[in-house]
């Protein structure tokens, strides 16, 4: 694992330390981790397999209506809740990525676009379990051993905790063999078979470990909300996710959790003022597409990087 | 249950694969063209739509001029939408057109939800066409019949534009190997505006024929486009009868699904697509490695 991840993660763990002292309001910070952790486990599939998912919406959806159905019908008990979403939405993943694996590109696309909207119709549908269309109400928040996660202060930390170990597993697994691999056959898929590697298989494990985290980030969501939108489970959050993919910069890891940040704020401050976030939503999609491909990181990396260097001689040496 | 019923449940199928084959119509030419799936093909639909109930509305109150004129229309903006937006991005990976047009989707939705309320807009049946027909065995809607006819004779007239003239010949070489066809000397930039122009069109007019039996409302088409790639997964991208065929198929589908267990219809859909791609992962009438 390289230091500089190493050095990207305590960063980020040392400036969500004190996050919840400047954002606007507690319940925001814990969803910009939410949808941090959610990008970043997304940038294993698109960023590192080049497989562009646009169903991950189903397994942080599966995640957060395993949390709230647990938490409601069977064992008020967060840690058994958390764990139960995990295992769900993994076995979700597992089964639409054994589906989808076996088509490329496009059809890979359509075909886990076409399975979330099954798990869509399913929570839809199935209103005595999951609500239907108002969504799943009044998730508790039973508290963790001694601690009371009512506050929204304790709730926050015990995600960031959360968040936090579950980044550096990701971290890890980008370094791994595996993630090496994964991006070996990512950008060429006949040479990696050649040398004798299981393609399918490869993506298909990214895939789990992606929806397994997906799934975590859902779960914390239901907690936090105190309940599961619909929504959560629809098309347009898969969107979402690979906006912030895209405008953080593919491939990156922290990328995609600072894309996260920016939309999530961005949100924020927009709903203020205008009922109309889809509308700008779309527009950022548009510029994003237009002038912004490399993301933030990229930016950072091919422009002010090299500009700086320029002027302070070489502060900041370039590494291969 | 007796047979009325189950035949009136089959025809309602026959009248949703209609509007499925003229949208996965649309989506599979475009795609065989770009390489792309258009996200923002259900928005395209929602607009000719909207179009029909601001022509009838506001302009003239004649169902039949907006049955002619959407269809031109949105083909005209779709071409719009090819030549401004789409054609700055044919040299990068076909993903960043894929977001561009979810994009699009987003604030095509949402302008018209501004302009026109969430709520949706009423949009009545033809005057000539209310009442019903004797088929002879049960009653039928007479709109629905013209629904159906209007869509057999739109398909085929596709199918032979594209076989047997001389720029169906070279759209269908496109689909093929753009390449190729621009090393012959054809230009295959205004090809592509044509394609894009034609696959709105379709969903424009799908859209004005879907406007009185429909809930006419910013997000008709949303959901609606999602089914689309079930029928095109399971007819085969990049063939056109296998959009046909897939888009009666999923219609019936529906219409039994709602004979058996209403609640599942829709998710029955996903699952037969889960079944086919395990069964037959290329779809009916799909080629092997076709843009993949």
């Amino acid at each position: 694992m390289p230091r500089s991840q190493l050095v990207m993660l305590a960063s980020f763990f040392a400036l969500a330390l004190v996050f919840p002292l400047v954002a606007p309001y507690e319940a925001l910070a814990s969803e910009i981790l939410i949808f941090a952790l959610f990008a970043m486990s997304y940038d294993l599939v698109l960023g590192y397999g080049g497989m562009l998912s646009f169903g991950h919406a189903a397994f942080f959806g599966i995640g957060a209506y395993s949390t709230g159905i647990i938490l409601i019908r069977v064992v008020p008990s967060v840690p058994v809740a958390l764990l139960g979403a995990v295992c769900v939405s993994s076995l979700a993943a597992a089964f639409v990525g054994y589906a989808s694996i076996r088509r490329h590109g496009i059809y890979f696309t359509m075909v886990t676009l076409a399975f979330a909207q099954m798990f869509y119709f399913i929570a839809f549908k199935w209103t005595s379990l999951t609500g239907g269309d108002d969504g799943l109400q009044g998730v508790p928040r039973p508290n963790i051993g001694p601690t009371d996660i009512h506050p929204e202060i304790n709730l926050y930390y015990f995600i960031l905790a959360l968040v936090i170990v579950s980044m550096f597993i990701i971290v890890r697994v980008v370094h791994s063999p595996l993630g090496t691999a994964l991006q070996a056959l990512r950008e060429n898929r006949n040479r990696a078979m050649s040398v004798g590697y299981n393609v399918d298989r490869f993506r298909l494990v990214a895939f789990v470990i992606s929806g397994c985290f997906a799934g975590l980030a859902g779960g914390l969501y239901a907690l936090l909300l105190n309940m599961v939108p619909l929504g959560s489970l629809h098309w347009t959050t898969s969107g979402e996710v690979v906006v912030m993919n895209i405008i953080g910069g593919m491939a990156t890891l922290f990328g995609p959790v600072i894309g996260a940040v920016s939309i999530i704020l961005l949100r924020d401050i927009i709903s203020n003022y205008t009922d109309a976030w889809s509308l700008f939503m779309g527009l950022i999609f548009m510029m994003a597409v237009f002038g912004f491909r490399d993301g933030i990181v990229g930016f950072f990396r091919n422009k002010i990087i090299p500009r700086a260097n320029k002027i302070l001689g070489q502060a900041f040496p370039r590494k291969h | 249950m007796n047979l009325q019923f189950v035949l009136m449940q089959l025809f309602n199928g026959l009248i949703l694969g209609s509007l499925y084959v003229l949208l996965a119509l649309g989506l599979s030419i475009i795609f065989g063209m770009l390489g792309i799936i258009n996200f923002a093909h259900g928005a395209f639909f929602m607009l000719g739509a909207y179009a029909a109930y601001t022509i009838t509305s506001y302009v003239i109150p004649n169902f039949w001029l907006a049955l002619i004129s959407v269809p031109v229309l949105m083909a005209i903006f779709g071409a719009f939408c090819e030549m401004l937006l789409f054609r700055r991005l044919y040299d990068l990976p076909p993903l960043y057109i894929m977001l561009l047009t979810f994009g699009l989707m987003l604030v095509l939705q949402d302008a018209v939800r501004l302009l026109f309320g969430s709520m949706g807009v009423p949009f009545g049946t033809p005057k000539s066409l209310t009442g019903m027909i004797n088929l002879g065995f049960m009653y039928y809607p007479s709109y629905r019949i013209f629904l159906i006819a209007v869509t057999s004779l739109t398909a085929a007239a596709v199918w032979l534009f594209l076989t047997r003239t001389r720029l169906g010949c070279i759209i269908r070489a496109g689909t093929d190997n753009p390449r190729m066809l621009q090393a012959l000397g054809i230009n295959i930039s205004k090809t592509m505006t044509l394609v894009v122009g034609m696959g709105t069109g379709l969903a424009g007019l799908a859209g004005v024929l879907a406007a009185p039996i429909q809930n006419v409302r910013p997000l008709m088409g949303m959901d609606l486009l999602v089914d689309c790639f079930v029928v095109v997964v399971i007819g085969g991208m990049g063939s056109l009868g296998g959009s046909v065929v897939g888009g009666l198929i999923v219609g019936q589908i529906i219409a039994i699904g709602v004979m058996v267990w209403p609640p599942m219809a829709n998710t029955l859909i996903y699952l037969f697509m889960a079944a086919f791609l395990l069964i037959r992962p290329r779809g009916l009438f799909g080629r092997e490695a076709f843009h993949e």
